[in-house]
């Protein structure tokens, strides 16, 4: 495995008696780079993470961490890495401070890093409450400021973003995309909120069924990005075969309405051909496909 | 030193846990419980008058002297001990699965043994200090109780006896470790632990009350009919053996196994 490489597996996989949580996992993630993992409820990706910080050990394959073995027991590799898996935990008797403090102890990190990260993640004015009066947005917050407090090289987040309000999101993207660009820690991260996803990262790959389906770069990502043209018309089996015939090659029905794919530029003869048809049109509007739309075909959800 | 940073933030979760101090509490309510009963003994007209429990406690055959005093204060710190013990254990190592914390100390790069011996050196020292305060208290209540039959031989002997009770009740714990990590909780080490104090009761019946491990100190102490003066050899093997592998296991629990909380 490369050395710039911040994560790798190879043929990793987890079995729990009949069910194979992941499968031949070949993972490789670049140092500094921002990558994002996908996957429905179940699809394996927190089993991989678990995996990822020796918290479970696979049933088979290996796991390299900012280039070393990942082994039960073996804590070295931890050293330069930060982490949140799952739901945002912490003392709930400790204060915020203190709740740091203990991570900093744990870490070797210096007593500065404490006050730091608190600023950083505004945490400032919650720093002596007890961590179990904390709504959960902000104990998301002590999470992330814990897992970022000892300046790690690599961060491995799961679902990050989970309880933050929608200015809370985007502090996070920000945050992360500033360690990422300025500081060349790298980031890997599972979510849910794929829009969030494709606005940060670099790269992603998508967990279905315990199995990597599909890796994309940024600019695969951006070219699933689709305008289309979806129409309200009565008779859209009708209207579709009125379309293809007048040229419009990428027609797709969707439910009672149709997507054309081609559209670009056409719209007034679109709209001339089904109301000339003597079609009535109840909708045209102007949409673009993003990366949830293209997840969701790929892994068998709803369109 | 990794066991001092890992000492510390244990100290720091125990101050700050309500814990800590309801079991000093519950504790300290024995030797009070204790010499209410010598009272009730010394003094059963006024007890009765007072409403309180003066013919059962005549019905004992309790005497209301230091020894008898101290006999019941070994067999408390005895038996109510290892349950005491077992209960700081289970709050101890289940309270970071409970609490969903566990996991935050698993992928840190320190090695997961220290947590359990930084855990275990906590609960010694916590059961030090609360059986420290019981036998200052209970000396307290005894002398203002104005009990007969003191002497330096016997305060001793009591104190030692008291002591060594306490330390098996301690060496058994690492065991009830292991179910609160194997267990992820409070309830499946409690339980345990409930359990093995019955079947402790059971063997200690038997010839085999030397070899089963939560038999040892109620024979000691005379919980089981006179107590013994000293172990047998064969017991401080048992509780060695009892505390290693309570260790190990522990330590391989949190090692080896899937920490998937």
């Amino acid at each position: 495995m490369s050395a710039d490489t911040a994560i790798a597996t190879r043929g990793l996989a987890k079995r729990y008696r009949d069910v194979l949580a992941v499968e031949a996992l070949d993972l490789d993630v670049r140092r500094g780079e921002i990558y994002g993992f996908l996957g429905r409820n179940g699809a394996g990706k927190t089993t991989t993470i678990r995996m990822l910080l020796g918290l479970i050990r696979p049933s088979a394959g290996r796991v390299e961490v900012l280039g070393r073995r990942v082994r039960p027991g073996a804590t070295a590799a931890f050293a330069g890495v930060g982490y949140l898996v799952e739901t945002a935990t912490a003392y709930p008797n400790l204060t915020v401070r203190e709740n740091l403090d203990v991570q900093r102890r744990l870490t070797g990190a210096p007593r500065a890093a404490v006050a730091e990260v608190i600023e950083l993640m505004r945490l400032g004015e919650l720093a002596e409450r007890r961590a179990r009066v904390l709504s959960l947005g902000n104990k998301q917050r002590l999470s992330l400021a814990r897992a970022l407090l000892h300046r790690p090289a690599l961060l491995i987040l799961d679902e990050p973003a989970n309880a933050l309000d929608p200015a809370g999101i985007v502090e996070v993207r920000e945050l992360l995309r500033a360690r990422a660009g300025e500081h060349g820690v790298t980031v890997f991260m599972s979510s849910h909120i794929l829009t969030e996803i494709a606005h940060l990262v670099d790269r992603i790959g998508i967990m279905h069924e315990g199995r990597l389906i599909e890796e994309l770069d940024r600019d695969q990502l951006l070219a699933k990005e689709r305008l289309y043209v979806e129409i309200g018309v009565s008779e859209p089996a009708r209207a579709a075969a009125l379309l293809a015939a007048a040229g419009f090659a990428r027609v797709e029905q969707a439910g009672d309405r149709l997507r054309v794919y081609d559209a670009d530029g056409r719209v007034p003869e679109l709209a001339r051909v089904l109301v000339g048809a003597g079609l009535d049109v109840t909708a045209l509007t102007q949409a673009h496909e993003d990366l949830e739309a293209h997840f969701l075909r790929l892994t068998g959800g709803a369109p | 030193m990794t066991f001092a940073r890992v000492l510390a933030t244990e100290f720091l979760k125990l101050r700050r846990g309500k814990v800590t101090w309801l079991t000093l509490a519950a504790f300290s309510l024995g030797p009070a419980a204790i010499a209410l009963m010598m009272w009730i003994v010394r003094e059963p007209g006024r007890a009765a008058q007072l409403g309180l429990l003066g013919t059962k406690a005549n019905l004992s055959g309790l005497s209301a002297t230091w020894p008898a005093y101290f006999s019941m204060l070994t067999l408390m710190v005895g038996i109510g001990g290892m349950l005491l013990m077992a209960f700081i254990v289970a709050y101890i190592f289940g309270r970071e699965y409970v609490e969903g914390t566990a996991r935050n100390l698993l992928a840190l790069p320190v090695g997961r043994h220290w947590f359990v011996l930084a855990k275990l050196a906590v609960a010694a020292l916590w059961w030090a200090l609360l059986v420290g305060a019981v036998l200052a208290e209970s000396f307290a209540l005894g002398a203002a109780l104005g009990l007969p039959g003191f002497s330096a031989t016997l305060a001793v002997t009591a104190v030692r006896n008291a002591l060594l009770a306490a330390a098996i009740a301690y060496l058994l714990v690492p065991v009830v470790a292991w179910i609160a990590t194997l267990g992820r909780g409070y309830l499946p080490p409690l339980g345990f632990a409930l359990a093995m104090l019955a079947l402790g009761n059971v063997f200690s019946h038997t010839g085999w009350a030397n070899w089963f491990p939560w038999s040892i100190v109620p024979l000691y102490i005379g919980a089981i009919g006179q107590p013994v003066t000293t172990i047998a050899s064969s017991s401080v093997v048992v509780i060695a053996l009892t505390f290693f592998a309570g260790v190990a296991a522990t330590i391989a629990q949190l090692r080896w196994a899937d920490n998937a909380q």
